[in-house]
């Protein structure tokens, strides 16, 4: 049977695919997913050219053009005289993606005691009696349902939505913390006291220092938990950020602003996630 | 290596023997090697089988079957009833069909009556024209049931005035009817030129009452009922500043079906629309009698929406209810409507709720029970139909 070999290769775990092969084979599903939307389209098109739930090629690139270069419906029009530049930073694109991406960091820089407290839950006893058991209880309740208290507590505007992102991915951090505190082997820590190393130092030159590149790889695998909570509260409540123009938009259908929101806030969470995965390769070389 | 990777192969192939005996009936008759399909392409065709399932189960349905999908409302919640309580049944069984009623959450009925899932839905004169419209889907209000006589009202607290919003933070649901409501509010009272200055906070129907009442320093809000009620009898100082009552007729509840589907060349449609109006009228001259017929009616409809039926009964008295198809023919056929219904056009193109690039508000024109067509009249997207309502005034159906 000639070809046989060739294509039970594929299947073969030892199989070695050529660059090209790897290359072209990693589009296949993207082109698949391409054409079968457009294909949609086209279909709802022919029966109804001014379709919205799918919008054409066209309609999307209008859609794009509107958003990066015209300012936001509720904001004062431009001079027609402005430059491309001022455009955009005056765009609605621009203006959401800046309060949200505000809120995003705040959350994450709130994090950061998060792992701390991990730390410290797995390296001291009376830290971890301490915090333990709570936060394993806390881990469990759903955050969204929390909202109306957080309403109360922290106000309508930013906070509440900041503090959703913290109390929803802040907990997971810190058992995720905890639990790869505890697997340093227990043998470093005495080795580490015996060469006179304070509490401190076995705490975070020995055991932080060497649980850090997977803690970012902790953090990155939580980006999306995180986009989630922030587009939660701010679909519920809020006056600007990419999820308000999203849920303003759904309100009559408009789908050619709406995916290319999307397919930015997509872009936005690969380009922080490959920031952290290039910082962890460069500062953790040997991890 | 190579053996673990064959024994996690047999595990496939033994949890699911159909795709086993598929996968090697395809080898066999291929003529290949068993194991090419069994590692790399199990996932694939397990895929593809599942999906071939879905798609092969028809619909065999040999009376023709409509949906008609509603949303919690004071006007709508008696389709639940009207289903629940057989008449329904009857009707649809005089014309030989088959209506099925479906609730849905609001936003979710409108994208599944646009992308043509359910055939029939209720919405308000607003939505009808932003939604299905607007999307170039073609539809006609079949039934104009009511309009909101007080069910939406700007709230504030601590004795503000109209004059005193702007630069208050103002929650509601932007771009509904609440945002038409507080404009009109403010341009009925000579406040139009301050509108851009209304500081607006889009915030959810479901967390409203919530975030308003948990804080004293959120002091305006526009919303409905019976959210309006819960803010009002736990508010304290809250005061309706202005309701829906104040420009009636504006904001209308309908029945809305795709043209298409009235104009079925088989006249599935027609009866379709024969039945549902016969039984819409049956149902509300049951709610509008007195005595007996009149309370299971009521309680049914209440019970549609998990309300008591004294706060049913609240919110009926705050929403016109055309309880004689005489009186929706009227009011349908009258010139009032072109009026309310500019007032709406107008608001929906202003916010671009028409569209992005719509360049005109006469794209999306409207068609009235008399002919007339407000707008372009090659682009009619919009119809409002008296026929049928005429037909039960005339008591032909």
């Amino acid at each position: 049977m000639p070809g046989v070999p060739v294509i039970s290769h594929f299947s073969d775990i030892q199989g070695r695919p050529r660059r090209l092969w790897t290359q072209s084979m990693s589009w296949v599903l993207f082109l698949i997913g391409i054409f079968t939307y457009t294909q949609f389209s086209i279909i709802r098109h022919k029966e109804n050219p001014e379709d919205r739930v799918i919008p054409s090629g066209a309609q999307i690139w209008q859609g794009i053009k509107s958003s990066v270069l015209e300012p936001a419906e509720e904001d004062d029009a431009l001079d027609p005289g402005a430059t491309t530049i001022q455009r955009v930073t005056h765009s609605m694109l621009w203006k959401d993606t800046v309060s949200s991406s505000r809120r995003f960091f705040i959350a994450i820089a709130l994090l950061i005691p998060a792992i701390l407290i991990g730390l410290h839950m797995a390296v001291f006893p009376y830290a971890e009696a301490f915090f333990l058991r709570f936060v394993l209880f806390f881990d469990k309740i759903v955050a969204l349902s929390l909202l109306p208290i957080l309403f109360i507590v922290f106000g309508i505007d930013e906070w509440s939505k900041i503090m959703l992102m913290v109390i929803g991915v802040g907990p997971t951090l810190m058992l995720d913390t905890y639990n790869i505190a505890k697997s340093v082997p227990r043998e470093q820590v005495v080795k580490a006291f015996t060469l006179k190393s304070s509490n401190l130092d076995v705490a975070y030159r020995v055991i932080l220092k060497q649980i850090l590149p997977q803690i970012i790889n902790s953090v990155r695998l939580n980006l999306k938990p995180l986009a989630l909570f922030l587009f939660a509260g701010e679909m519920i409540a809020s006056t600007d950020g990419l999820a308000y123009r999203i849920a303003i938009m759904r309100r009559h259908m408009g789908m050619d602003i709406i995916i290319p929101y999307l397919l930015w806030v997509a872009v936005l969470l690969f380009g922080i996630d490959a920031l952290l995965r290039v910082a962890n390769r460069r500062l953790h070389p040997w991890f | 290596m190579h053996c673990c990777n064959r024994e996690k192969r047999i595990l496939i192939h033994r949890d699911f023997p159909i795709i086993h005996w598929i996968a090697k009936a395809f080898c066999a008759c291929r003529q290949l090697p068993f194991p090419f399909l069994s590692a790399t392409f199990t996932p694939i065709l397990a895929l593809v089988l599942s999906v071939a399932l879905f798609s092969v189960v028809p619909a065999l349905a040999d009376t023709p079957t409509f949906t008609v999908g509603w949303s919690v409302y004071a006007g709508w919640n008696p389709y639940f009833y009207m289903a629940k309580s057989g008449i329904l049944k009857r009707w649809a069984d005089k014309y030989g069909v088959v209506i099925k009623v479906q609730r849905f959450d609001y936003a979710a009925s409108l994208d599944a009556f646009v992308g043509k899932n359910i055939d029939a839905c209720t919405m308000t004169n607003m939505e009808a024209l932003d939604m299905p419209a607007a999307a170039g889907v073609d539809s006609t209000a079949l039934i104009v049931g009511d309009y909101s006589n007080g069910n939406d009202a700007v709230l504030a607290r601590s004795n503000l005035t109209l004059a005193q919003l702007p630069g208050k933070r103002i929650m509601l649901v932007q771009k509904t009817v609440s945002e038409y409501l507080l404009e009109r509010a403010m341009d009925l009272n000579g406040l139009g030129g301050q509108i851009p200055q209304l500081r607006l906070m889009n915030t959810s129907d479901s967390d409203l009452v919530g975030a308003f009442l948990g804080n004293q320093s959120n002091q305006v809000a526009v919303t409905w009922k019976p959210l309006v009620s819960q803010i009002l009898a736990q508010g304290g100082d809250v005061k309706p500043l202005f309701d829906s009552s104040k420009i009636p007729g504006e904001i209308l509840d309908l029945l809305v079906v795709r043209t298409e589907i009235l104009n079925r060349p088989d006249g599935s449609g027609a009866r379709f629309a024969k039945a549902i109006t016969g039984a819409w009228y049956e149902t509300v001259a049951q709610l509008a009698s007195e005595g007996i017929t009149s309370r299971a009616a009521i309680t049914g409809s209440a019970a549609a929406s998990g309300d008591s039926v004294a706060s049913y009964k609240e919110q009926l008295r705050t929403t016109y209810l055309f309880s004689t198809p005489k009186s929706a023919v009227d009011f349908s056929e009258s010139p009032m409507i072109k009026q309310k219904m500019d007032l709406v056009r107008q608001f929906c193109f202003r916010h671009q709720l028409l569209g992005q690039n719509i360049a005109s508000v006469d794209d999306v024109a409207i068609r009235y029970p008399d002919g007339s067509v407000q707008g372009k009249n090659n682009r009619v997207r919009l119809r409002m139909d008296s026929t049928y309502m005429r037909m039960a005034e005339q008591g032909k159906l």
